[in-house]
Order: structure tokens, then C-alpha cells, then sequence
């Protein structure tokens, strides 16, 4: 097969030829100078601001949007909206079986798109890091040295907007999307072209964002507040765009993922028989699929300010800022367990295949996920406790917020009664979630001084939130990830990972993590702001320390790329189909997973932490009814 | 099967292209929004120099100094006379700077009266077209030219909306309608001072705080004093 699809192959010019990557740039540049010139050329001569300043709003807008839809017409996504308008009758598209070409174009199998998202968002990570790393060395020197005080705003925009846009997707994402079909059974998502729309959206997403250094740039961080955002340069658009797009993405997989987990499990898995990883898919989804609209609708009404001068946000003008404040918060705080909830399902998940013992408490695990979701959506306010909003609220969202520290609880609870008196295999992903109680219990125990009133009023906006947030987020979910990519890159892509240079990446991850992070609560209560890029001579110090520990942290996420090249391109280690000995059912298929996952659609009998039971068959035997998914 | 030379040349690509790509971006961010920085020539030396520091303010920089023409900006004389596009100023450190503004632009109007009143100069006057003042009229402010850690306010007075021969874009000569405000200052101890325009001069932005009011090079930037 393999050797006939070979001498079938067609030459390179005649494959990059057709919808793929390059066809999609090359109708995205297009479609980006069709909207400029168009809204020139249109509109310009309507409006009276045109001709006031050199760049406008709306050409950036049509712009990009024209630059979006040239892009997703090159990529093929119009292809078969336009069949079905011609009378064609609805069909999946054939997945693509081999070859490199199908990671570069839509692609419905979920394997590939989970291998899409991998190489995507590492890609903005690391973007993201480097912006991070250009931060902390403006931040060497008391003074400016090397960005201007506006550069540097935009830089501490860039890598927020950056991290916090695209790591909401870092585990649904890859993981999500390549490993909840499998786990409940199932051979694709309910619907693969929304799932290949969603990770190509989030591409232009994010090559929209980091051009807006063509623009000005923007100043208001990731937050995006107004009345700064109504006053910023052009390049603030590239930030509503891309937030806005993110928010869409973030809509279409959550949906994609409800709909796939609630109507395509395979017989017999109950929902008390759910890996506790699709408990986290479903309510991160959940989240993902109320929280994300309002960032949209809050994106689209700023939008409008900016172009159609409206004033839903201007508040000379009958609007009000503090609408813009509240609804960006209804969407961020739940954005803030986005992020963290597939870190507490990755860590659940893995503790048991490491302790090898059964997961504690699966209910009570499975209760706080639920309870986090639901209560995230009570404490936003807690944001905005210093800026001026009726006093009487404070209580509310200070217990409220005090509250969710409960059900966070019980994840840390079950996590610790599985390890307890468990065998514990020190590999490099059991490192990483042993990583994460450390990291996240100090962001937790940090987040009581924000949450509470009288200490955030002094500790509001300061290098300790800073350091707090991080805890939490890249303590919590990037130590998560890596857990993730650890324990499951073997299964995706069929090669072990190189253990050694997997330890040696924890170390220096967590030592300089730590080191990084943790004098950043002293800096802030010593008063040093966020976003600010001078600072008193006094903190000096302390400030090197950080920068040069980030330098080192850098370092070691270098070093974790140069193992997964070296391992994947130059060692290839074959991978074992089940080296972690996991009872979970993608580690019962082969390594990588065949283009349709079962022979046979599973029937399920037990959950899969039956560790140190009697074995209970998890995929029935041969001979069981294959379905039809 | 590639080999592990072809392997070897792809990642070392990779690598080459990537730091190309990172080259051009921390190029991009070094130099986006920014003004390199113009060192004042010192008139006078020794342990308290003197400096003579002429800028100009303007309602369009024009195509010839800026991307954005329509951008109202403050522009430096250099030692030989032309205008340059430059924002961040260094200065001696306990220099008395004798400063000459010529103000090519009408009047905004100050949204606090506060800065109406010229602080931090000596004798807290200004000398406009020759007439010492010690308050403008807040209506009639054009700019200010403000550095609030050296406690220094300088209200900017306006050119007449009826005057013959107004600058259209900079740069402008003298021979056109425009105010001449003198003052003088004292820089103090070395560091690194904001100063800007308070006035929301930005024409466009929807309450004039946007575009050129916050970009270095048009109407803030920084006094670097050494």
C-alpha cells in the first residue's frame, strides 16, 4: 500500500499546488490588501476622520477580515459550503492517510488536527517566550535602556495577549482533540471540519496579533481596557481581531467537544466511567462555550467605537467604561479556569498510571471540576475591587472567590490520597504533576491576599499579582502540558522522548521557574508595578535575579525543543504501544494511533484506573459489533 | 528515509531562519514608535553648564519627517539648524537649559486649568513674543511642555486662528505666523524624565489622547540627564 501510494506520489510543484498552507498565504496577503484598498476606496472618501489621520481603523479591519477569509478560502474551507449551495450531497471529507502534506493543509482527521495544535501553539509559545525574555531584559536596568517606554507596553501586551489567547486552547487543543475520541471510543469529533476550522483560525489569529508591530503596537496589555483602548494606534485593532478570533475558536471546539463527548461515547462508558480527562474537556468546554461569546460581543462593541463611532464604551458620550471592564472580566476570570481546568484533569489522569493505584475519589474529583466551573462564573469583580465600583459589592466577590479555593480542594485531595502509599514512578510526566501541586498551592495560597479586599488594595497591580497569576498559570497549566506532551507524544507520534534530557528539562524548568517567579512577590510588595518599564533604583537586585533566572528558564524550554527534534527526527526510538503500562484504552492501541482508531467501536466495562484490581477488560473482545461513528 | 546530514541541514536551517526572524522583530520593536535620542550641545561647561535647547511645535510633522503626516509634533533644532524628529533629550545634569519654543499650531484649550500657570521655571514666568507672563489664559493654550518629576509645567501659546501664513506641514520657518516662548529651567540630579504635552491635541481620537500623544516622538519623550 505504502509502496504503491509512493510511485502514485505526484511531483513537489504539482502538490504545493491546490488548498493548503502556502495557497492560504498567498490568498490571505491578497485578500489583507484587497480589504485596505477597498475600505480606502469605499468608505474613505465618506468619512471625515480618513483624512485626519495616516492610518484608519476601518482599512485595518477589512484588512485583516479580508486577509481571514483569503486565507481560510486557500486553506479549502470554502470548498464544501459552495458544493452543498450547488446541490452536492453532504459527505466527510476523505482523511488524508500519509505524508507530510496533510499537517500543512484542513485536515478532518482528529489526529492530525491534535498534531496540528501541538506545533501551532508551541510555535506562539515560544513567540510568547520570546517576548517574555525581551521583557525581562529591558527590566536589567532601572531605566530604559534598550525598548521605548510604548514598545515596551506592547511588548508586555504581545507576550500576555499572546499567552493568554493561545494557551486557552493548549490542552484542548492537541489533546483534546487527539485523545477524547479515542478515549470515549469513537472514530472522529461530531464535527472534524469545525475542528480543522477552529486550529486554522487560531493560526491567523496569531499572525495577526504579532503584526501588529506594524502599527504601533498597542498599550493596554492583554486586558484591553478602555479608555486607553479607544485612544491607542491602529495596532490595538490587530488585538480586538485577535482576541476576537480566539474567542470564535475557543466557541466552535468547546461546542465541538460537548457535542462529541455527550453523543458518541461507545457502549458501556458511562458517565462515572469517564477518564477524568474528558470530565476536564467537558466542563473546560463548558466554560469555553458561555465565557467565550461575551469576549466576542465585548470585542465586536469596541470594534464599532473604533470604526463606526459608536460609544458603548465611551463614557462622554453616553457609554461606559466600566461596561467593557465587567464584561471582559465575565469572560476572564472563567478564561482563568480555561486555562487551569485541563491542568487539574492532566495531573488526575497521570497520578493513578504513576502511583498505580486507583484514582481517590473519583466523584468528589469529578464534583470539583464541576464546582470550579460553576463557581468561576461568581468572582470576576474581585478584578476590579480597586476601581471604584459600589463598595457594597466587595463582600459578595471576596467570599465568593474565597470559595472556590473548596472545590480546587478536592482535586488537590484526591491527587494526594492517590499517591498516597502508592508505588510512585518517578518518570519525567509524573515529575511535572508532582510540579504542579508545589507550583499551584503557592498560586492559591498568593491568590488570598488578592482575593481579599484590604491586601488587594495594596498588592492590586503589582508585581505580586504578577507572580501570582504565573503561579497559577504557568505553574499550573504549562507544567500540565509538558506532563502532557511527556506522557503522550510517545502515543501520537510512535517515538519515545529521550528520558534523560526529559529530566534535565524538569530540573531546570522547576528550579528556575521557582527562581524566576517567586522574589516577583517581594518586588510587588515592595511596590513595583506591572507594565511599568522603569523601576527605583533599590529593586535592582532583585530584578536581575529575575531576569537572569528567565534567561535560564528560556534556556531550559530550548532544551526541551532540542529534545523533541533530536528525538523525533534524529534518535527514533520506537515507541512501546504502552510504556507507561496504562490502563487507559489509547495506550491499548497501537503507537501512533491508525487512521481509524478501532478495527472495532470498544465496549466499555469499567473506568480506567482499575490499578492493582483485577484486570477488567476495558475494549471488548473481537467479535463485538462495530458501530458506526 | 532522509539522511542525517539532510536531517542536520534542515534543523541547522531552521535555526538560521529562525534567528533571522527573531533578528528582524527585536529590530522592529528597538525602532517602532521610538526617537533616538538627540544629546543638547553644552554652551557652557563645568560644574553647572549651560544649554540653549530650541524645539517647535507643529500641527502636521508632514510627509518629509514622519509616516504619519497629519500628526501634531515637537521637533528639535539641532547645532546646525535643522529640524529633527527627536523626542528623547540629553541634557547635563545641573544644567541651566534656556529653552526656545516656536509654536506653529492654534489653540486646544487646557482641560485643567492648573497648567495654565507656568511652574518650575525661573521666576515662574515665561516670556511669550517678548512679554513676561505668568499665567495664559487656559482657553487659548496651544501645548504644554510638561516634565512633572522636575515639577515643570510651560503652557504653549497659541497662534492666532485669523493669521496670515500658517504652517501647513512641517517643518516650518520663522517667516510664518508663529508664537516665540522663552523659559528657563534647571535639570538636576541625572536621570530619566518623561516630559509630554497635556494638552489632548490628537486630532482623530475621540477625546485626542491617541496617535502622537502617546508615541515617543511626536508629543512626549524623555530628558535623559547624565
Amino acid at each position: 500500500m505504502t509502496t504503491m501510494a509512493a510511485t502514485l506520489r505526484a511531483p513537489l510543484w504539482r502538490r504545493l499546488v491546490g488548498f493548503n498552507l502556502l495557497t492560504a498565504i498567498v490568498l490571505g496577503v491578497g485578500g489583507w490588501y484587497a480589504g485596505w484598498f477597498g475600505a480606502r476606496a469605499i468608505v474613505g472618501p465618506s468619512l471625515d476622520y480618513f483624512a485626519d489621520v495616516d492610518y484608519n481603523e476601518l482599512s485595518v479591519f477589512l484588512a485583516y477580515l479580508g486577509g481571514v477569509v483569503g486565507f481560510l478560502a486557500g486553506l479549502g474551507f470554502l470548498n464544501y459550503p459552495l458544493a452543498r449551495l450547488r446541490g452536492y450531497p453532504p459527505s466527510l471529507r476523505e482523511k488524508e492517510t500519509e505524508g507530510i502534506g496533510r499537517y500543512f493543509s484542513l485536515c478532518t482527521d482528529h489526529k492530525v488536527v491534535g498534531i496540528q495544535y501541538l506545533w501551532g501553539i508551541g510555535l506562539f509559545f515560544f513567540i510568547g517566550g520570546l517576548n517574555a525574555m525581551l521583557i525581562r531584559f529591558e527590566l536589567l536596568r532601572p531605566n530604559h535602556q534598550a525598548f521605548p517606554a510604548g514598545t515596551y507596553l506592547t511588548l508586555v501586551g504581545l507576550h500576555g495577549t499572546m499567552m493568554m489567547g493561545m494557551m486557552t486552547s493548549g490542552i484542548l487543543g492537541p489533546f483534546g482533540n487527539y485523545l477524547v475520541p479515542i478515549m470515549i471510543g469513537a472514530r472522529r469529533m461530531a464535527f472534524p471540519r469545525i475542528e480543522a476550522l477552529t486550529f486554522w483560525l487560531l493560526m491567523a489569529a496569531g499572525a495577526i496579533l504579532e503584526t501588529t508591530i506594524f502599527f504601533g503596537g498597542f498599550p493596554t496589555g492583554w486586558t484591553g481596557y478602555v479608555p486607553l483602548a479607544n485612544e491607542a494606534n491602529p495596532g490595538m485593532d490587530n488585538y480586538i481581531l485577535f482576541f476576537a478570533l480566539v474567542g470564535i475558536s475557543m466557541t466552535l471546539l468547546g461546542l465541538n467537544m460537548i457535542a462529541t463527548i455527550v453523543t458518541m461515547r461507545a457502549p458501556g462508558l458511562t458517565w462515572t466511567r469517564l477518564p477524568i480527562f474528558v470530565w476536564g474537556v467537558l466542563s473546560t468546554s463548558t466554560l469555553m462555550v458561555l465565557a467565550a461569546p461575551v469576549l466576542v460581543a465585548t470585542l465586536s462593541m469596541e470594534a464599532l467605537d473604533r470604526t463606526a463611532q459608536t460609544s458603548f464604551f465611551v463614557a462622554g458620550a453616553g457609554g461606559s467604561n466600566y461596561l467593557y471592564e465587567n464584561l471582559f472580566w465575565v469572560f476572564g476570570h472563567p478564561e482563568v479556569y480555561i486555562l487551569a481546568l485541563p491542568g487539574f484533569a492532566i495531573v488526575l489522569e497521570l497520578l493513578p498510571v504513576f502511583a498505580r493505584k486507583p484514582l481517590w475519589g473519583y466523584r468528589l474529583a469529578v464534583a470539583g471540576l464541576l464546582g470550579v466551573t460553576l463557581l468561576s462564573w461568581l468572582v470576576w469583580q474581585h478584578h476590579l475591587f480597586v476601581s471604584g465600583i459600589n463598595g457594597d459589592l466587595r463582600p459578595f466577590y471576596m467570599l465568593s472567590t474565597e470559595l472556590i479555593s473548596i472545590p480546587t480542594g478536592f482535586t488537590f485531595v484526591c491527587g494526594m490520597m492517590t499517591l498516597w502509599r502508592g508505588r510512585i514512578r518517578y518518570s519525567v510526566p509524573m515529575l511535572f504533576c508532582l510540579a504542579w501541586f508545589f507550583n499551584f498551592l503557592l498560586g492559591g495560597l498568593s491568590g488570598v491576599f488578592l482575593s481579599d479586599v484590604p491586601s488587594d488594595v495594596t498588592t492590586h497591580g503589582s508585581f505580586f499579582s504578577m507572580a501570582h497569576f504565573h503561579y497559577t498559570i504557568m505553574g499550573g497549566l504549562v507544567f500540565a502540558f509538558f506532563a502532557a506532551i511527556y506522557y503522550w507524544v510517545p502515543k501520537m507520534t510512535g517515538f519515545q522522548l529521550n528520558e534523560r534530557l526529559g529530566k534535565i528539562h524538569f530540573w531546570t524548568m522547576f528550579l528556575f521557574f521557582n527562581s524566576t517567579f517567586m522574589p516577583l512577590f517581594a518586588a510587588g510588595f515592595l511596590g513595583q508595578p506591572r507594565r511599568v518599564v522603569t523601576y527605583p533604583q533599590g529593586l535592582q537586585f532583585l530584578n536581575d535575579w529575575v531576569s537572569v533566572s528567565a534567561f535560564c528558564l528560556g534556556a531550559s524550554l530550548l532544551l526541551f525543543l532540542f529534545n523533541l527534534v533530536y528525538s523525533l527526527a534524529f534518535a527514533k526510538v520506537p515507541a512501546e504501544a504502552n510504556p507507561w503500562r496504562s490502563k487507559s484504552i489509547e495506550f491499548q492501541l497501537p503507537s501512533p494511533v491508525p487512521v481509524h482508531n478501532f478495527d472495532r467501536i470498544p465496549v466499555f466495562s469499567s473506568d480506567p484506573y482499575g490499578y492493582g484490581e483485577a484486570p477488567a477488560p476495558v475494549v471488548a473482545p473481537a467479535g463485538a459489533p462495530a458501530g458506526r461513528s | 528515509m532522509r539522511s542525517v546530514t539532510g536531517k542536520l541541514a534542515l534543523a541547522v536551517a531552521g535555526v538560521v531562519a529562525a534567528g533571522v526572524l527573531i533578528g528582524f522583530y527585536v529590530s522592529k520593536l528597538t525602532t517602532q514608535a521610538g526617537s533616538p535620542t538627540y544629546t543638547v550641545p553644552v554652551k557652557t561647561g563645568g560644574a553647572h553648564p549651560v544649554v540653549d535647547l530650541t524645539i517647535q511645535t507643529v500641527a502636521a510633522v508632514g510627509p518629509a519627517l514622519s509616516p504619519n503626516p497629519d500628526w501634531v509634533s515637537f521637533l528639535v533644532r539641532d547645532a546646525s539648524g535643522k529640524w529633527r524628529r527627536e523626542t528623547v533629550w540629553r541634557l547635563p545634569a545641573h544644567a541651566t537649559v534656556h529653552v526656545t519654543i516656536y509654536n506653529f499650531d492654534g489653540a486646544s484649550g487646557l482641560r485643567n486649568p492648573f497648567l495654565a500657570r507656568p511652574q518650575g521655571v525661573d521666576g515662574n514666568r515665561i516670556v511669550v513674543d517678548g512679554k513676561p507672563l505668568a499665567v495664559l489664559p487656559p482657553d487659548e493654550a496651544s501645548h504644554t511642555f510638561a516634565v512633572p518629576q522636575l515639577g515643570l509645567i510651560v503652557p504653549v501659546a497659541p497662534v492666532p486662528d485669523d493669521a496670515r501664513n500658517q504652517c501647513g506641514y512641517a517643518p516650518c520657518s520663522l517667516s510664518m505666523a508663529h508664537r516665540t516662548e522663552t523659559f528657563t529651567f534647571h535639570t538636576g540630579k541625572p536621570g530619566h524624565y518623561r516630559w509630554q504635552c497635556f494638552v489632548p491635541c490628537a486630532a482623530g481620537w475621540i477625546t485626542g489622547f491617541g496617535g502622537p500623544m502617546q508615541t515617543i516622538g511626536y508629543m512626549d519623550g524623555f530628558l535623559d540627564v547624565v
